[in-house]
């Protein structure tokens, strides 16, 4: 039994370096994560602004209308799909790079849901902060980045850890455009090897540590931002 | 000598309508309000003072009529309503401080962006009121930290942090607890004494009486009477108005 589990052990991530899949998948996937956060991080945030504005002055109608499509776009197709339209389709005749592709799809289906996350976290904020800016002469738009971002943004800190983590899964589907991540590298030691269990078990637990981190980093944030209120 | 009514009126408030959808909620108020004027506006809930007050710096837009402030109809589209906001100062029924901001912070964000203030000039004067209000010590702490009797003394003095030409009040001792009132009106008692213009919304009967130049009387959204404040309470000649004194007095 032991020595079963030894041998496959060596087999699977010792013989010619086979955690390098591993290794380099997560690498791969992290920056994947990363960078597409900050992008759905910028959509999202401007996203939400343009909503928001238009719903408070009447303003910025023609925005406001492809802000709309955006989100019923993104938020009414899988990810999976927008990701190989844009490799495929979008991009299918020029060669970019696979990272720099899924990036892009990735940080634009999360700026879709980044953009709900920071609505609300404008919503829950009382009206009555927006009429003390306003009442002390400051504009709308000076209102908003002075006095209510800074509160809404501290609001959702928790909501959009919770994204990054479900963007970390998300991005397991990257394999569908060829790209080597955490999952496509288990996968190729599965083909290589001809058993499932140990490397598709630690893509899994490698998943698990990573969002098991994330968790413990939200709450730490969580407990420091409620610490400032008082 | 409290009045100057050898100049033109500070706020001049001419037909002023406005109605939320089919629902109307002020029936065209005229009043002028003179440099140095306390008024006091009172009434049944619902009488559209509090939108009286909200259109005076149009928190509220009004449906109608004009605002004339220092010379400018503040209605008119083309005005700069954030210019003039500066000079009119706001207290609300929730105080609506900054809750992320300390104290401090909360007196000078508006002076330094809007007006240009050094930090320096801005935590200075900021400092001297926070003085006169008893709340210096407090100026490091977050609002949240305090009563809501300091939170609103806060919120005053942020307004005059400004150094507005009028001060409008909203119910300012409407969500306090009762022991915490007498603070708060403490303050705009002093505030009047400088001869502040103030118009305020209240349920202060008291208040009215003693501190108040004039007082106002809405009801159903008509500006039904307005007296000095003993002919006010003494002599009401309106039905509604001798009416409503009965149940509050």
């Amino acid at each position: 039994m032991w020595e079963d589990f030894k041998s496959q052990f060596i087999l699977n991530f010792v013989d010619d370096g086979r955690w390098h899949y591993l290794a380099n998948g997560l690498l791969v996937t992290l920056k994947l994560t990363f960078f597409s956060v900050l992008l759905g991080l910028v959509l999202g945030f401007c996203i939400a602004m343009i909503r928001n504005i238009h719903d408070n002055t009447g303003k910025l109608k023609i925005p406001n209308f492809l802000c709309n499509l955006y989100l019923t776009v993104i938020r009414g197709t899988p990810v999976v799909v927008q990701l190989m339209i844009i490799y495929f389709v979008i991009f299918g005749s020029v060669r970019i790079d696979k990272v720099l592709t899924a990036i892009l799809a990735f940080g634009i289906n999360s700026g879709a849901y980044q953009a709900e996350i920071f609505r609300s976290g404008i919503q829950s904020i009382p009206k009555g902060q927006m009429e003390a800016g306003r009442s002390l002469g400051f504009s709308y738009l000076e209102t908003m980045t002075r006095i209510i971002m800074p509160q809404a943004v501290k609001n959702v800190v928790p909501t959009l850890l919770n994204e990054v983590i479900t963007l970390l899964k998300e991005t397991s589907i990257a394999g569908y455009i060829a790209l080597e991540d955490l999952t496509k590298g288990g996968d190729i030691i599965r083909s290589r090897t001809y058993s499932a269990f140990m490397p598709l078990i630690a893509v899994a637990l490698i998943y698990l540590v990573m969002v098991r981190l994330l968790e413990f980093a939200a709450k730490k944030v969580e407990r420091r931002l409620k610490k400032n209120e008082k | 000598m409290k009045n100057d009514y050898s100049q033109s009126p500070l706020i001049s408030v001419r037909d002023l309508q406005k109605s939320f959808g089919d629902h109307k909620v002020l029936n065209g108020i005229t009043v002028d309000i003179a440099k140095g004027d306390v008024v006091c506006v009172i009434g049944p809930s619902g009488s559209g003072k509090s939108t009286f007050l909200r259109c005076l710096n149009r928190l509220d837009e009004p449906t109608g009529g004009e605002i004339i402030f220092d010379g400018v109809n503040i209605c008119d589209p083309s005005t700069d309503i954030d210019l003039h906001r500066q000079k009119m100062g706001m207290v609300f029924q929730q105080f609506n401080l900054f809750p992320h901001m300390n104290i401090l912070r909360n007196l000078t964000i508006a002076p330094m962006a809007l007006q240009k203030k050094s930090k320096e000039e801005a935590e200075g004067y900021a400092m001297e009121l926070l003085e006169r209000v008893g709340l210096a010590n407090r100026a490091k702490d977050y609002p949240l930290q305090l009563s809501g009797g300091q939170q609103q003394r806060i919120a005053i003095v942020r307004a005059l942090c400004m150094k507005p030409e009028v001060m409008l009040f909203d119910e300012p001792t409407s969500a306090l607890d009762p022991e915490m009132v007498g603070e708060v009106l403490e303050v705009m008692k002093e505030l009047a004494s400088e001869h502040m213009t103030m118009v305020v919304v209240t349920h202060e009967m008291g208040f009215a009486r003693e501190v108040a130049s004039r007082v106002m009387f809405l009801d159903g959204g008509d500006f039904l009477e307005e007296n000095a404040p003993e002919e006010f309470f003494s002599n009401p000649q309106n039905d509604r108005l001798r009416d409503f004194l009965s149940k509050v007095l």
